[in-house]
């Protein structure tokens, strides 16, 4: 057992503030103890005698060591004046009320860290908690920024400033998937995951350090490429294209999806990484809209054939400019709705964040595609017959299209409506637990990252669907509907590290492959369980 | 004289701290949405489970239903009981719940004995003069203060107690954590051992008296002449005074962390306030420094978030 830790300990001089040892993760139940003594692997020490990994046992950032005490001493200033910004109007009138709210009223009470998957099933490691890095954040302001401060620290909580300090802070601001758990239980209405989300951006936007995969290959390539997954137009309608021609020949339903209609009623906005990982789903969602008479298009435009915005977890600048574009494509193809498809966070960056961002023709009106999807599937626009889902289904919720916009029950309607063994996980809805790849963790796997997400922050998540299934025959294939991208490649990677395919049955996919799998004119099922299809044609 | 001159001064310390405090929120620019589901104002049905009005089809074409009604619903329970806190933190609710209602209580206590002097002061109206409403509200006065103190100390010490004996509290918590417990903690043990000796809180009464006449006390008492009720006067008032300059004033500031942020839904309506409040922000000049965000200090956010980046970092 590490020996317990306090904020101020985040300036102390070690290698590795905090190690997670064989057995000290949360337990998992049969078939699964051989993964009880298993913890994460260690870094390479060559590949990382460069960067910083002084706060735990992987790196998701990746932040190379100063070379000198000046540079330590400048990327000091250079934090504290980031740290300024966040409470100037200027510079961050985008989350100043909520900020200054949560940094003045913590009472400490500590109901947070219980509501916390990470810091749960990491054995309850106190860098975990949610008010750790809020309360580090708290400190340096109070001593650093504030008149007198340096006085009132010695009875407010005192923190020393140096490189560790901060190096430290910047990646375990990567160990918080920003659910929003924490907040959601606080007493008083602290959000201690928008402090996070908020060092996060102090880094990013003054001093220019973000993991890559959001920032470099994410943002900046989807502003300059079209696509955070490097795919050009040109590369986008070649995968529909191919998605075309798969549809028909799995389904045996010929299906024609449209680019870049002007005056369309819908434009349809997928997660990219659909049309590379699950292609199943954009073409389930074309079946669905072709066959149900509506008039959509996708657009063929840069960034506009890729809903995310990989901003939304860690630049308000990067995220403005994604947002742009998308209202600004909507808006040239004068189309009346923009419906975000089962994309989880682009959901909330479109239709929430920048609803206080987009004025004008720029505010096209943005719906969820659970909703577009419910008015289809419950106003007997299509025919089903639910006994092709006759298999045991459970519901995993996407943090930001439930707990942070309230989309609760339109999916579950569909699923009462098709899936007739569906059930509920515990706690579901907007208490949900997220799939532990939230804020960008799904799509990170430098260095060790992955195992890091598997073991740890997607652990309760894969317990909650065990739990689901208990009682279920190990050999029955069991689906996890996740109506999320980044939820799926959460799901995916952890049912391929416990190897639950074979242990439990466990697949996985979205909301519009079940709603097609239960079609009655479909010839041929879109589902299938390895090898099985899922229904006899 | 000099009680009187200190509650006075705390007094309106409390006034201009919490005025400020309120006034810089209101102040504050527009900020994006980062609302919490379940939304307390939703309809009744859609509030049980966390639902919102994005459920809706086309839901930008329809009016918004608010309910106040649920909303008070949620939140009585939640100020008065501390609701949350029972569900997520039972432990701690056994000693958070008698001290935050122990001063409830007080704060109902001050309100009553204001009343009461109110009521000496117009004693030739009917009303005020009648003897069943005095012995009411002398009543009250008894079962609130004594019910408030109780309670009170038997919250301060829990907390202290949690506080000193959790690991997880002890290892969060600075000096002031501790000092704010025990500073609530002299005022609720001087003003119940002031009551043992004054159980129909005859001195208080006075007290309230003398603040409302400047001075003037009742029955020829004087504040002071009791140690333990001297006590509970200064440090009832530097309470006052002491509250809303710390983190303490969640107790009022709640309502902000809920209505401005937890709660707010609002959606931007093309031509509505929130639209032109936006359009303010986006003149705003932004000066972080990274060169992704290729701010001068001349560009407006605006204009930013209209361009692509050309620096990569």
């Amino acid at each position: 057992m590490s020996p317990s830790l306090n904020p101020a300990d985040i300036a102390t001089p070690s290698d590795c503030l905090c190690h997670i040892e064989p057995g000290e993760l949360s337990p998992l139940p049969a078939p699964y103890e051989d993964f009880n003594q298993v913890t994460i692997p260690p870094l390479n020490p060559e590949k990382v005698k460069h960067l910083e990994t002084s706060l735990d046992d992987t790196i998701a950032i990746g932040i190379p060591k100063p070379a000198s005490r000046e540079e330590e001493e400048a990327l000091i200033l250079r934090f504290l004046s980031g740290l300024k910004k966040l409470f100037e109007k200027e510079n961050n009138w985008t989350f100043l009320q909520p900020l200054m709210l949560s940094m003045e009223h913590c009472a400490k009470c500590q109901t947070c860290s219980n509501a916390c998957p990470v810091y749960e099933m990491s054995g309850r490691k106190d860098i975990h908690r949610p008010m750790f890095r809020a309360e580090v954040l708290r400190r340096i302001y109070n001593k650093y920024l504030k008149p007198g401060g340096k006085i009132i620290a010695k009875l407010t909580g005192d923190i020393d400033l140096n490189w560790k300090t901060i190096a430290r802070l910047a990646e375990l601001s990567y160990r918080c998937t920003l659910c929003r758990r924490c907040a959601a239980v606080c007493p008083i209405g602290v959000d201690n995951s928008l402090i996070n989300h908020e060092i996060r951006k102090l880094f990013s936007q003054e001093m220019g350090i973000a993991p890559k995969e959001i920032h470099d290959k994410g943002t900046v390539q989807h502003l300059r490429v079209g696509s955070s997954t490097g795919m050009n137009p040109l590369a986008a309608k070649d995968s529909i294209e191919f998605i075309e021609e798969e549809m028909e020949e799995i389904t045996g339903y010929k299906v024609e999806i449209p680019w870049d209609v002007e005056g369309a009623d819908i434009l349809l906005l997928h997660n990219a990484g659909e049309m590379l990982a699950w292609p199943e789903n954009v073409g389930a969602f074309a079946i669905i809209f072709q066959a149900a008479g509506l008039s959509w298009t996708l657009s063929s435009e840069a960034a506009g054939y890729d809903a995310v915005n990989y901003g939304l977890w860690y630049d308000d600048v990067q995220f403005s400019r994604v947002a742009v574009k998308h209202a600004d494509i909507a808006r040239r193809l004068k189309v009346k709705k923009i419906v975000m498809g089962e994309c989880g966070h682009a959901h909330k960056a479109l239709t929430v964040t920048a609803d206080r961002l987009l004025t004008g023709e720029l505010n096209v009106p943005r719906e969820s595609a659970m909703v577009t999807l419910e008015e289809i599937v419950l106003r007997g626009k299509l025919r089903f017959d639910p006994r092709r889902n006759d298999f045991p289904v459970t519901l995993h919720d996407p943090c930001n299209v439930v707990r942070a916009m309230g989309i609760v029950e339109p999916q579950r309607r569909i699923l009462r409506k098709i899936a007739p063994r569906f059930r509920e996980m515990t706690p579901h809805g907007v208490e949900n637990y997220c799939c532990g790849g939230g804020s960008g963790f799904a799509i990170m796997s430098g260095y060790n990252f992955a195992q890091w997400r598997n073991l740890v922050s997607s652990r309760k998540k894969f317990l909650q669907i065990l739990n689901a299934f208990d009682g279920e025959p190990r050999e029955i294939p069991k689906y996890v509907c996740a109506p999320c991208s980044n939820c799926k490649g959460a799901i995916r990677d952890t049912i391929n590290t416990y190897h639950a395919e074979e242990r439990s049955g466990l697949y996985y996919g979205g909301l519009v492959e079940l709603i097609v799998n239960a079609m009655a004119d479909m010839k041929k099922p879109i589902i299938r369980f390895g090898d099985e299809p899922s229904w006899k044609s | 004289m000099g009680f009187y001159i200190l509650s006075y001064l705390c007094f309106l310390i409390f006034i201009l701290a919490t005025g400020y405090l309120v006034y810089r929120q209101l102040t504050l620019p527009v900020h994006v949405r980062w609302e919490l589901y379940p939304v307390q104002h939703e309809t009744a049905d859609r509030a049980a489970y966390g639902g919102s009005y994005l459920e809706e089809l086309n839901w930008w074409e329809k009016k918004q239903t608010r309910s106040l009604f649920n909303e008070l619903r949620y939140m009585l329970p939640e100020i008065l009981f501390l609701r949350g806190l029972w569900k997520e933190n039972r432990l701690l609710w056994w000693a958070s719940f008698p001290f935050h209602f122990g001063l409830y209580l007080m704060i109902a206590l001050f309100g009553l004995l204001l009343l009461h002097a109110l009521v000496i002061l117009w004693s030739d109206y009917p009303v005020t003069s009648s003897g069943a409403m005095r012995s009411f509200l002398n009543g009250l006065i008894v079962l609130t203060g004594w019910t408030g103190l109780i309670l009170g100390n038997i919250g301060s010490l829990g907390l202290l107690y949690k506080r000193w004996a959790d690991p997880e509290l002890r290892n969060y918590s600075s000096f002031s954590d501790y000092f704010n417990i025990l500073f609530i903690f002299l005022f609720f043990i001087s003003a119940l051992i002031a009551l043992s000796g004054d159980p129909q809180l005859e001195g208080a009464k006075a007290y309230a008296f003398g603040l409302l006449t400047g001075g003037v006390s009742l029955n020829a008492y004087t504040p002071g002449q009791n140690l333990y009720g001297g006590v509970a006067i200064v440090s009832a008032s530097l309470l006052a005074a002491y509250i809303p300059l710390t983190h303490m004033s969640h107790m009022f500031m709640k309502y902000f962390l809920y209505h401005n942020v937890k709660w707010d839904d609002a959606p931007n309506r093309r031509g509505g306030s929130i639209e032109a409040a936006i359009m303010e922000n986006l003149e705003l000049k932004p000066t972080w420094r990274a060169k992704h965000v290729e701010a001068d200090g001349r560009k407006s956010w605006r204009e930013i978030a209209s361009s692509a980046p050309k620096e990569v970092k």
